[in-house]
């Protein structure tokens, strides 16, 4: 007589047995003892004691987490310097682009910039934050920002229109201010 | 390993706000889950640890993605079962079965189930890939399709797999039982 194998009553058990298996279920209590036998396995698998760990992990996982934010926040403020200077670069060593650049307006824009990323400071990143949304908001301002301070970045090393380059200042000013928008929010909900 | 803990949405939504405490209070939630899945399959509690590590690494990096849908152990359970099979294939070479494996072939008849330690014993000198499936599936509840994804294998594999982990357990437990 042909047993079920192994194959046949791993996929009986799963609900899965073919039409010969069933059928030979029936009828071979050795096989139905073997089945018995996998489900009591499986029992027991499923009933082994939890283990824990020895050592609490949290405060690794807590430091890791603290030193991703610091980094973030690190690159973010590396990219605005440089943004800075390859702007600062550009106004210094090509004076007669200004026939096309608006100096004044730039450097306004920029001063801008400036004013307001120091007052972001003041506003405390790692500070307790309420609300999913508002904090999802933030982080895709500051995301933008970010990306906004590359092509910064870039417009150092080459020679971009003037326009474009106003426009990526007032961009920045633009996505600084929302992101104070959220942050003012959100440290007054917590009472700072 | 069941789990019936719910967590409220609130701190669900906390934790993607990046709230230290609510992420905290999710580690605390799943610490125990998440090792216990990684220590059966890895058997290492050093490497356990830090699938652990990994794992809640992973779920403040992702959990903006986390949609709700489903169960939230079932989302980390995910990221932990990927996290240990992903340093299985690391240390592949570590993955030496410990009994030579023959095809699953025909049973013959079969003694009283051995008891819990005999088991277990059993369970540890499977081979880590088999461990995996044998936990993921019959334990954790995983489908062969979604042990098949985590794997990088197919389904196929995922079955054979099973089956042949649980010839060989029996293989053992008959010589524990003979033994003792």
């Amino acid at each position: 007589m042909i047993h079920c194998t192994m194959d046949d009553l791993v996929a009986v058990q799963a609900g899965e047995g073919s039409v010969w298996a069933r059928r030979h279920l029936e009828a071979c209590s050795v096989c139905r003892a073997e089945l018995e036998a996998l489900y009591q396995r499986i029992a027991q698998l499923k009933a082994l004691p939890t283990r824990r760990p020895a050592r609490d992990q949290w405060p690794a996982v807590l430091e890791a987490i603290r030193g991703h934010r610091r980094d973030r926040r690190r690159r973010w403020g590396v990219g605005s310097v440089a943004a800075a200077a390859g702007v600062a670069a550009l106004l210094v060593f090509r004076p007669f682009w200004s026939k096309s650049v608006d100096g004044a307006e730039l450097a306004r824009v920029k001063q801008q910039s400036a004013t307001i990323e120091a007052q972001l400071e003041r506003y405390d990143p790692e500070s307790r934050v309420m609300s999913g949304r508002s904090a999802a908001l933030a982080a895709a301002l500051e995301d933008g920002i970010a990306a906004v301070d590359g092509e910064l970045v870039r417009a150092g090393t080459t020679e971009p229109r003037s326009t474009d380059l106003l426009k990526l200042w007032q961009q920045r000013v633009d996505l600084m201010q929302q992101l104070m928008s959220v942050r003012v929010a959100r440290a007054s909900y917590v009472g700072l | 390993m069941t789990l019936s803990l719910a967590i409220p949405d609130i701190l669900v939504a906390r934790a993607k706000s990046g709230d230290l405490e609510a992420l905290e209070a999710l580690y605390r939630a799943f610490e125990t889950p998440v090792y216990n899945l990684a220590l059966r399959i890895l058997r290492s509690p050093e490497d356990a640890e830090d699938v652990l590590q990994e794992t809640f690494l992973e779920v403040v990096r992702s959990i903006g993605h986390y949609r709700g849908e489903g169960h939230l152990w079932g989302w980390i359970r995910r990221i932990a079962a990927s996290k240990a099979l992903m340093r299985i294939r690391r240390d592949q070479v570590r993955a030496t079965e410990e009994f030579d494996e023959t095809a699953a072939g025909h049973v013959g008849p079969v003694g009283a189930v051995p008891a819990r330690i005999d088991l277990e014993r059993a369970f540890d000198r499977l081979s880590e890939t088999s461990r995996a499936v044998v936990w993921l599936h019959d334990v954790e509840g995983h489908t062969h399709e979604e042990i098949a994804e985590l794997m990088g294998k197919t389904v196929s594999f995922s079955k054979s797999q099973l089956a042949r982990a649980h010839a060989r357990l029996r293989r053992m437990l008959d010589q524990e039982g003979a033994a003792s």
